[in-house]
């Protein structure tokens, strides 16, 4: 028998998870529900989070920083207009998230903390450069995104520890979001995000991660060199893309062989910061 | 297990559960309300869906411990008994259903788009459609029917 909790407060959703090890923080219920449904997990207990107010809630402060908590939906995230100039890569990704019914129910902080590199949050986050909010009955610690997700479903998150929020930084240009899967509404074959600052013809800043194509987002710090103090042309696109692409290693699976992963994904990261680069 | 009280088609219904009780299951096995199917279990076919709060939701993915003061549609309480809905009038005039299977949660994802829509286009119906999965009908008749409640 699964226990069930409900708390009010953070704190005590802490205390109730710190108190039972095998015990799981749910919102949206989008990822752990299904793995309970196949007996793939079963928790002593579940502890809701949907009643904890201090999780909710996506607003910028006067600097242009952005603080969405845990519990906001893919659906809200779709829809807000917090967000300013490259960070709209945040309410693109969210709109390309599976379908309604998932937006509705899933939550960026569920998503997150599930840390499954085919999703959409740990790529779009990578580029944005955004950090996850943490925290456990000791206090609060921020970690970068690019720290966080570390590993195939493993994160930086420790036992009893709860994402409470995902902090973006403000982003100057523009921020895009593209995913190729062969069903709509799956997760992504291969998936691209790029912030991306063009001014006066001069490509002036440069962030951009693939994703779905190893066990976590890839950034390059020479790709993203390659991009910038000059135009951002077809040329300059696809030697950035080639540099990025050569750091993924993508696995085999229903969606695709690694070969074809790793041969469609220069071409789509290029595409996306051309688009990301149009004015 | 604990006992929760539910809103379910405008009525309080109090079922019991534990932890894991998906909102699918007690809708099927201790209220008989069957029109919610059980296809994936995972989220994936849809065929399970129901509103809540007017948004459609994964029945096979939401907890019954948690829905408590939540307002939950199923397609029982889509129209009054034995009357159909102008969307389910629609889709039997356009050819819409065949096995029935996904018939149920395809009606209640149309209705909150036309809900929130009142005249979505075609590309509007089709992504409210994009997490329910139809074997036999090839969307079209659907998606037409959709568009003859919005568009006349």
């Amino acid at each position: 028998m699964v226990g069930f909790h409900k708390p009010r407060t953070l704190a005590e959703a802490l205390a109730l998870l710190a108190a039972d090890a095998e015990a799981r923080p749910v919102s949206g219920g989008q990822t752990l529900v299904p793995m309970m449904n196949l007996d793939l997990f079963r928790p002593s207990a579940i502890v809701s989070l949907n009643a904890v107010d201090e999780l909710c809630g996506i607003a910028a402060d006067a600097a242009g920083t952005v603080r969405i908590g845990a519990r906001a939906t893919h659906a809200e995230l779709a829809a807000s207009t917090v967000f300013a100039a490259g960070q709209r890569l945040i309410p693109r990704a969210a709109a390309q998230i599976a379908h309604p019914a998932v937006r509705h129910a899933g939550t960026i902080g569920g998503s997150c903390a599930h840390g499954d590199p085919a999703a959409d949050w740990p790529v779009a986050l990578c580029a944005a450069g955004a950090s996850i909010e943490i925290a456990s009955p000791g206090g609060r610690r921020l970690v970068a995104a690019v720290d966080f997700f570390r590993q195939f479903l493993t994160t930086a998150l420790e036992p009893g520890e709860l994402v409470t929020a995902i902090i973006v930084p403000p982003l100057p240009g523009n921020g895009v979001y593209r995913k190729f899967s062969r069903v709509d509404g799956d997760y992504a074959t291969v998936s691209v995000a790029a912030v991306i600052e063009v001014s006066a013809g001069i490509c002036r800043f440069a962030q951009v991660a693939a994703g779905s194509v190893g066990p976590r987002p890839v950034r390059n710090a020479a790709a993203e060199a390659a991009l910038v103090d000059r135009p951002l042309d077809e040329a300059a696109a696809q030697k950035a893309a080639v540099l990025l692409a050569a750091g993924a290693s993508p696995m085999s699976d229903v969606r695709g062989s690694a070969a074809y992963k790793q041969r469609i994904l220069p071409g789509l990261i290029a595409a996306t910061l051309l688009e990301c680069a149009r004015p | 297990m604990m006992n929760v009280t539910l809103a379910i088609n405008g009525a309080a219904e109090t079922v019991r559960v534990d932890g894991a009780t998906t909102l699918l299951r007690v809708l099927r096995e201790q209220l008989r309300l069957n029109g919610a199917k059980r296809g994936c279990d995972y989220g994936v076919c849809g065929a399970c869906s129901v509103l809540v709060d007017g948004q459609p939701t994964r029945s096979c993915l939401a907890l019954a411990a948690d829905c408590e003061d939540r307002a939950i549609l199923t397609i029982e309480g889509a129209a009054p008994a034995g009357e159909l809905s102008a969307l389910q009038q629609a889709m039997l005039d356009t050819g819409a259903v065949q096995c029935g299977f996904c018939t149920p949660a395809i009606v209640l994802a149309l209705k909150a788009l036309l809900d929130a829509n009142l005249s979505p286009d075609e590309a509007a119906v089709r992504g409210a459609l994009g997490g329910n999965i139809c074997r036999c009908t090839g969307y079209s008749a659907i998606v037409a029917a959709a568009l003859k409640v919005a568009h006349g």
